[in-house]
């Protein structure tokens, strides 16, 4: 009861229900984009971008403070979308080119802000996020920037999930994957670009990630994935915070609220995980069944 | 029906047409100079070894790949008419846990034409279940696609390439691995497509299958080793000519290939 009433009194906080307000849309958002992710095998790809993201976002601050941030984040992240939809049409396997490409980019990036005076203050912020000092303008950006990778997904979802499921037939009917992969790679960025700020860049791979894979763990129907996987993700983000802010307020404890947004997730996926497997077996034949007939 | 049924068959109109054409993968040529016609409501059999061009002749025909030489039309049209096409894939080139349903995969067939956007309508459910109707798998269309049987699959994307009316029909290996009643199932499709005028073009390995379902045949290595009607062409000296080291036996009635499964 009490515990209910501190965390209504915690969200009525302008700080705390800026930080909801960013981690709901991020999480619906990311919960429809990462099914996509999930279904198409692109984890390691949204992990380049992710690093990739980093110098953007490195020279952005540099360049225009925190307001420059989101500008120089954009520019590297679609960039880096099409560079990677380019190399994906290729057929040769392009992992090692990406993960070279992406690990400079992201020295790039840390030398970039070691050149500040705040050096290390500045790099965690950039890595690990700053929830709890979004301010009104980063919220509004960050729904901008999530709205216009919703749209492109949306626009895009029925051709996106053909071209997934078989590309061939795709192309053999007509379309052309390269539009579809650019597509899909500008909003995966989007998205890494709208987490910076929230969650930071390390940690918006959990967030792209882990609602796909718990909705695969859940349903095998295909439009049930993208609601299962953004209220997961919702869910995850409203728990983690509060449990942030418990732990902090309550119990003298300070956790980092991106961090444990991400734990969240992950205990999340451990359940599904584990919930899974046991449904798997109690629904596998018996060892011994029955005679037949 | 039509009374005035004197008219030969060759008055088809001519579903595709392929002069003189070579295609390549990148720079490297994949296949040279090949020339045949299909008419609509025919079915012309690829016959020749693996690597020898089948797949390669499909997606040349499909635009997939890049023709260097030569002439390639659909209906008298090139590039080919939008949706004039079907392409039938092989079945275990596809992700078995990927969840869509039997039923999602054949709507698939309708996206082209429904555009960006727009969701599936009553039309188009419609044209899935007739798809489904016409493979014999109406019943599981509620089954997730990688639950099925491997000759089911087949059918399900031979239904997918249904959805969307084409006028010229390509399989690729359609009837590999499957088991007599998928095999029965598959062939009874094939015959009423091309009763309703649709020209099929199947790459096999299967002589038994070209005998049953394919007027021409055309036989490929690397090249074109020749094109005409299915008993003018199925001659020993051809077919060991196309399948080369492969031994071959051919008696007055089937022709006896080693079998090129793949897996």
């Amino acid at each position: 009861m009490d515990a209910w009433g501190a965390l209504l009194d915690a969200f009525s906080l302008p700080f705390m229900s800026r930080a909801l307000v960013v981690l709901l849309v991020l999480s619906l958002v990311a919960g429809i984009v990462g099914v996509l992710v999930n279904l198409r095998g692109l984890e390691f790809i949204s992990d380049g971008l992710t690093h990739a993201v980093f110098p953007g976002i490195a020279i952005g601050f540099v360049w225009g403070g925190r307001e420059g941030l989101f500008a120089g984040a954009i520019v590297a992240a679609v960039l880096t979308a099409i560079v990677l939809a380019v190399l994906m049409r290729k057929a040769v396997p392009v992992d090692a080119a990406i993960a070279i490409v992406f690990t400079a980019m992201f020295s790039i990036g840390v030398i970039v802000v070691s050149r500040q005076t705040n050096y290390v203050g500045q790099l965690e912020q950039l890595l690990f996020g700053r929830l709890l000092t979004i301010s009104v303008v980063e919220v509004v950006q960050t729904i901008v920037i999530c709205a216009i990778a919703l749209l492109l997904v949306g626009v895009t979802l029925k051709e996106q999930l053909f071209r997934a499921f078989d590309r061939t037939g795709f192309s053999a009917v007509g379309y052309r994957p390269f539009v579809l992969d650019l597509v899909l790679n500008v909003a995966i960025a989007l998205v890494v670009v709208a987490a910076s700020s929230a969650v930071g860049t390390l940690l918006v791979l959990a967030v792209l990630i882990v609602p796909g894979a718990v909705a695969r763990l859940v349903t095998v129907r295909l439009w049930l994935l993208f609601p299962v996987a953004a209220v997961f993700a919702a869910v995850a983000a409203w728990l983690g915070l509060s449990l942030g802010y418990v732990a902090s307020v309550g119990a003298g404890i300070n956790l980092p609220s991106g961090a444990t947004v991400v734990l969240v997730l992950v205990a999340g996926y451990a359940l599904a995980l584990v919930g899974r497997l046991l449904l798997d077996r109690l629904r596998a034949p018996q060892p011994r069944p029955a005679a037949v007939l | 029906m039509n009374e005035n049924d004197s008219q030969p068959r060759t008055a088809a109109p001519l579903a595709l047409h392929v002069a003189g054409a070579s295609f390549a993968y990148a720079q490297t040529p994949a296949l040279e100079d090949v020339a045949f016609d299909l008419r609509a409501g025919e079915a012309v059999a690829l016959i020749g070894p693996n690597g020898s061009g089948k797949s390669t002749l499909l997606k040349g025909v499909l635009g997939l790949i890049h023709r260097t030489a030569g002439t390639v039309e659909v209906l008298g049209e090139s590039p080919a008419p939008a949706g004039a096409v079907g392409y039938v894939p092989q079945a275990d080139e596809l992700d078995p846990e990927f969840p869509v349903t039997l039923e999602q995969v054949v709507m698939m067939g309708r996206y082209r034409s429904l555009g960006w956007l727009r969701l599936p309508g009553k039309r188009d459910r419609a044209h899935v279940a007739a798809a489904l109707e016409a493979v014999g798998l109406s019943e599981r269309a509620r089954t997730r696609f990688g639950e099925l049987s491997g000759g089911q699959q087949q059918r399900g994307l031979l239904a997918r390439a249904l959805a969307s009316g084409p006028r010229l029909l390509l399989l690729d290996e359609p009837f590999n691995g499957l088991d007599q009643e998928n095999r029965n199932a598959l062939v009874d499709t094939v015959k009423r497509l091309k009763a309703d005028g649709v020209a099929v073009l199947i790459s096999t390995h299967d002589l038994e299958l070209a005998r049953d379902v394919c007027e021409s045949v055309l036989l490929l290595n690397g090249g074109q080793v020749a094109f005409g009607p299915l008993d003018e062409v199925l001659s020993l000296e051809n077919v060991q000519r196309t399948f080369r080291s492969v031994g071959v036996e051919l008696d007055e009635h089937t022709v006896v290939v080693p079998s090129h499964t793949g897996h």
